[in-house]
């Protein structure tokens, strides 16, 4: 797979091409200034693509983003997504709006979850608005919202070679935090993958790296599903997700897909709890 | 004397074999630059001035207003992105600039590099002494090809932007852009449809 100039130039003309094409029927003309006004419709837009025409509620309860108002590096840009563990969240989405690809995670709980505090480690592509959408039980949307200015962060090399970045592809640790008896559990699960997002050019072929990412990740305690994410292009190098989890003393199971046939399984055994 | 020229000795035969990896004392190339386009890029740029954030506030805020040329490379969809899944690229820019992506490639086909004179004679006039800004990213040679490109031109009012967008916003509004006409249409002709 090489692309030489005027390959890169014609398969760009024709993302364009697409892009316009998509970007049709959406009132931000060329020339505009980039407002609040032209940031909402952009989300209008998502939205719409993402859920269709279902209504979206604001929210400051169901769920709350906690990211840096300015990321130190665009490409691990860390994000807390903090929701009410009382059973009523049935799943959460974040979109980086001014991510080509914004649709970034969808993350769907299961009877063993605990969604109290989920914490994954983003790419930010520009300057942007990041929403998180809540679905509750009984099947309504909440959103929150949170700006965050970073940049780059889908095309950034990651300064090494790619087969060194895939060394040891699907390995993983979970790490467990100190637990008290009946209550729920911290875990941190960190999985060895680049998740290369496709927009990276390796800086010595100057070719681009095709996506590799994962696409699907489901982790279970025992016969209890945890969660299952949905990942994009927009997930940072090496995932590492913490996420909390209501303990039967069984192993903890992770299950992960790549959108190159890429499977991996691993299993972990959390602490007994103390007393 | 000798050190000195011992020093720029080392420096030629490095930029020949490898892309400048210091990000201060990086020297200018004899032509235009054909190493990865990303990379630390020199202070400086014969036949151009190079301005900050401030200095172009001031420029485009003042009587002769400049034409602002971005130069930056689109969004690159992957190959293997999903049919389907939301792909929606954004370029924020500088507010009025004319977007011709990649024009400070080297190599750069002769009919682009034909276009990209004819254009910058039309948004100027015809006047080769005025203000041009040429910006991309920060540490992306493109926009430092680009503007010796013009220099080399004839043009004489060049102002080389190295913070490029990410400069700017810091401090500024950014509009998002869409491709120069122009510029599309030809690329679309060379893609073959």
């Amino acid at each position: 797979m090489t692309f030489r100039i005027g390959q890169t130039l014609s398969s760009l003309a024709l993302g364009l091409a697409v892009a316009t094409t998509a970007l049709t029927p959406v009132a931000w003309a060329a020339g505009a200034s980039d407002t609040d006004q032209e940031r909402a419709a952009r989300w209008q837009e998502i939205a719409k693509s993402i859920f269709g025409d279902r209504q979206i509620a604001q929210t400051d309860s169901l769920v709350k983003i906690d990211a840096p108002a300015r990321a130190l590096d665009a490409a691990l840009v860390p994000i807390t997504l903090t929701m009410p563990n009382d059973g009523q969240i049935k799943a959460v989405s974040l979109i980086i709006d001014d991510n080509p690809a914004p649709y970034a995670a969808k993350f769907e709980f299961g009877p063993a979850a605990d969604p109290a505090e989920l914490k994954l480690r983003v790419r930010v592509n520009n300057y942007t608005d990041m929403h998180a959408v809540v679905e509750t039980q009984d099947g309504k949307l909440y959103e929150a919202k949170q700006f965050v200015k970073a940049s780059g962060g889908c095309s950034a090399p990651m300064g090494m070679s790619d087969e060194e970045a895939m060394k040891g592809m699907g390995d993983m640790r979970m790490k467990f935090a100190e637990t008290g008896a009946g209550k729920p559990v911290e875990a941190t699960l960190m999985v060895r993958h680049p998740n290369f997002s496709g927009m990276q050019m390796n800086q010595v072929s100057r070719e681009y790296t095709p996506a590799r990412y994962i696409d699907k990740l489901t982790v279970s305690a025992g016969d209890q599903k945890v969660f299952t994410l949905t990942g994009d292009i927009s997930i940072a190098s090496n995932p590492v997700i913490n996420f909390a989890f209501k303990p039967d003393g069984k192993p903890i199971q992770v299950a992960a897909s790549d959108n190159q046939g890429g499977h991996w399984q691993h299993s972990f055994n959390p602490p007994a709890p103390t007393n | 004397m000798i050190g000195r020229i011992a020093a720029a000795l080392t420096a030629l035969c490095c930029l020949a074999a490898a892309p400048a990896d210091s990000p201060v004392n990086v020297p200018e190339p004899e032509g235009l630059y054909a190493g990865p386009p990303h990379g630390y890029t020199p202070p400086t740029l014969k036949g151009a001035a190079v301005v900050d954030a401030d200095a172009l506030a001031a420029l485009m805020a003042g009587p002769d207003k400049p034409v602002l040329i971005d130069v930056a490379a689109p969004d690159r969809k992957p190959s293997n992105f999903p049919a389907g899944r939301l792909w929606l690229p954004v370029h924020p820019s500088i507010p009025g600039a004319v977007w011709m992506p990649e024009a400070g490639a080297e190599p750069l086909a002769p009919e682009r590099e034909a276009l990209f004179y004819e254009r910058v004679a039309e948004l100027t006039g015809g006047d080769k002494a005025k203000p041009i800004v040429v910006f991309c990213h920060v540490e992306c040679w493109g926009s430092w090809n680009a503007a010796k490109r013009l220099a080399r031109k004839g043009y004489t009012g060049i102002r080389w932007f190295p913070e490029g967008v990410e400069g700017w916003q810091e401090k500024h509004e950014t509009t998002n852009l869409r491709v120069d006409p122009a510029w599309k249409a030809a690329s679309e002709k060379q893609a073959g449809r």
